[in-house]
């Protein structure tokens, strides 16, 4: 039942190469028009990302965050709620493991330090996906409108914050927080910037799968995503199951915000992750809330994005055209993918 | 009194571009359609006001291509829910993308550019009225557009023929069906016509508002714009007032921080998003949902 409605086996293998390539032509001619050479750009872009060991690390650095922030869309999608705070949730994520690793955890050592950043992370993403639940089961208020209202309030309580106590006075007047201690940081892969980021997020992925498939709880899961009077017929708190998932969706909406700060920027910035949880809402659309194929589609958006860095390096053209491959190829999937992964 | 009248008549020259985005996006959402894309269509408006007023020198040919092109951005975004029966919100949301980077490609020529665009107008008689006629009529074209718009669309929404065809369209599309309409002819049109206000509050933002361009100069205001909706229960004076009420938290900032006063204007962003989470409540309480029953259908169950 589920893999039916998986985007990708609705389709034959042509179909899709069509598609691919179809988008490929389009995208082609436009950079064509604009001067530049589209094959030498689509080698550049495929050399930047997947042509060398560097290149595949940025592409997993990049998905990381966006496989977190699906998860957090996937996992209350499971009991049939639509939930956009995947942007909101990893910024309270981030700023909660920040004001951990700045007063609390300072000069712990890694051992203990780094799980107690990701707890706090998970911590924060949870309380700030509580106020939408208790606003769902308590007043019935929908859950797609307070989590993309809260994104906002969440964005500015970072700024608040940041530009207020939480501001590095070593930062020469940036609105930048103090930098995390080495102790702290996620560990890297010897001489590069990947860091165990993508490992935790794949696990979550993986953990997800299992007891969504293959639990109780997660059957239960998806009585109430399939039909809420025959849940609450056999028993199943409804309401019950509704506020849990959501919170366990913020919590790794959290956690994607704490490894970004943690693993890459080592300090919390007002943009920190901003659109992140956008993506990550398309991300989980497209692979249909699976939790297993999110992984996939996180990477071809990272893929983008980090091949779009690229091309600013090597052809000058400005950056920003990759977003409009990006929105082109979304574009296309959602029309072609005919109430797909609805 | 000087403080009060500043800060209303700049909440009014700021909450203007919302306002347009927001009374387009009612007539949208009154259809049953919900385009987050709104942000697209008001990047789309805003660049292409501010290139063709660079270009021509007249503001006019800005405004109504503006309007255009906001129009072409929605009209994608149309197609895709309306005739390919996709996700709204993950089509809003593309759409919302595919602007950003569109705008900011085409528009990294124009950074740093200043054109004089649309200036204030002191309006003869009214503007002299005190405390009134400062807050009121001391603004762009634009704005006092804007303001003749929202009685417009209350008449076209609630004592019009096409007006309860297009609310009908958005609660019981089987109703327009048997009249002899077409649910999503109708749809199409609401969505390119919000997709338009959009363009043109964009338009308002880059030459009337600030007179120059940057790369994502709405911020976000396009979706505020289509969360306003809500706050103001689909209702499209209540709409704009939503739009001064942002546009009056971000003057109030730089009213008091003008003044010397120094606190976190962060606290103050977040009175508008916080206010439409207590109105959504409240209103819930009262049992009475103003939400079209073809968006509860995008929203889920309840």
């Amino acid at each position: 039942m589920l893999a039916k409605r998986v985007f990708f086996n609705k389709y034959s293998i042509g179909t899709k190469i069509t598609m691919a390539l179809g988008i490929c032509i389009v995208y082609g001619v436009f950079l064509y028009t604009q001067g530049a050479n589209p094959f030498l750009i689509y080698y550049e872009m495929f050399q930047a990302t997947f042509g060398n060991v560097y290149g595949i690390g940025e592409v997993a650095i990049k998905a990381t965050p966006f496989i977190l922030t699906a998860l957090a869309v996937a996992i209350p999608a499971r009991v049939g709620l639509i939930s956009v705070g995947g942007e909101g949730q990893l910024a309270c994520g981030a700023l909660s493991s920040t004001f951990a690793a700045v007063y609390i955890f300072k000069d712990m050592p890694s051992f203990i330090g780094i799980p107690m950043l990701l707890l706090a992370g998970a911590l924060g993403g949870a309380l700030w996906a509580v106020v939408p639940g208790i606003l769902k089961i308590v007043a019935r208020v929908n859950e797609t409108i307070t989590t993309l209202l809260l994104n906002y309030v969440a964005f500015f309580l970072v700024g608040y914050f940041i530009y207020g106590i939480l501001k590095s006075p070593d930062a020469y007047g940036w609105p930048f927080s103090p930098r995390f201690s080495d102790s702290l940081r996620l560990p890297t892969l010897e001489g590069t910037r990947i860091h165990i980021g993508i490992l935790i997020a794949v696990a979550v992925a993986i953990i997800v799968w299992y007891v969504t498939m293959y639990t109780h709880l997660g059957f239960r899961m998806r009585v109430v995503g399939g039909n809420v009077k025959a849940a609450k017929h056999s028993g199943i708190i409804v309401e019950r199951m509704q506020f849990v998932t959501l919170i366990v969706g913020g919590a790794v909406g959290g956690l994607a915000g704490i490894i970004e700060v943690s693993g890459i920027e080592g300090h919390l910035r007002p943009m920190t992750g901003v659109g992140y949880g956008y993506i990550g809402f398309l991300v989980a659309w497209m692979a249909g809330n699976h939790p297993l194929l999110i992984i996939p589609f996180a990477i071809l958006l990272a893929a983008i994005s980090v091949g779009g860095n690229a091309l600013e390096m090597h052809s000058g053209l400005n950056s920003s055209i990759v977003l409009i491959l990006m929105g082109f190829i979304l574009i296309v999937i959602l029309a072609i993918g005919k109430r797909g992964g609805k | 009194m000087i403080f009060v009248t500043e800060v209303l008549t700049n909440a009014i020259r700021a909450g203007t571009a919302v306002g347009y985005v927001s009374v387009g996006e009612v007539i949208g959402q009154r259809s049953g359609v919900i385009n987050l894309g709104a942000e697209g269509s008001m990047l789309a408006g805003a660049l292409t006001a501010f290139a063709l007023t660079a270009w021509t020198g007249n503001p006019w040919y800005g405004v109504m291509c503006g309007g255009i092109s906001g129009a072409l951005m929605s009209l994608i975004h149309a197609f895709v829910v309306i005739t390919r029966n996709a996700n709204q919100l993950a089509t809003g949301l593309a759409i919302m993308f595919f602007g950003q980077g569109i705008t900011a490609y085409f528009g990294s020529s124009y950074v740093n550019l200043q054109i004089s665009g649309f200036e204030p107008i002191a309006l003869p008689f009214l503007s002299d009225i005190p405390i009134i006629g400062s807050i009121f009529f001391h603004h762009d074209i634009l704005t006092y557009l804007s303001m003749l718009m929202v009685p417009l669309v209350w008449v076209f929404l609630f004592s019009t023929k096409w007006g309860v065809i297009l609310r009908a369209t958005g609660e019981r599309d089987e109703v327009v069906y048997a009249h002899g309409k077409s649910p999503n002819c109708i749809r199409y049109m609401a969505v390119v016509v919000g997709g338009f206000f959009a363009g043109v509050g964009g338009a308002q933002l880059s030459i009337a508002f600030s007179h120059s361009w940057m790369e994502n100069i709405t911020q976000g205001r396009g979706l505020i714009g289509v969360i306003l909706v809500i706050f103001a229960s689909w209702r499209p004076e209540r709409a704009m007032l939503g739009a001064y009420l942002f546009g009056g938290s971000q003057a109030l900032i730089v009213s008091l921080q003008g003044r010397g006063y120094n606190f976190s204007s962060f606290l103050l962003f977040m009175i508008p998003y916080i206010l439409t989470i207590v109105v959504l409540v409240m209103v819930e309480r009262t049992g009475w949902n103003p939400m079209p029953e073809a968006l509860k259908k995008v929203f889920g169950r309840g």
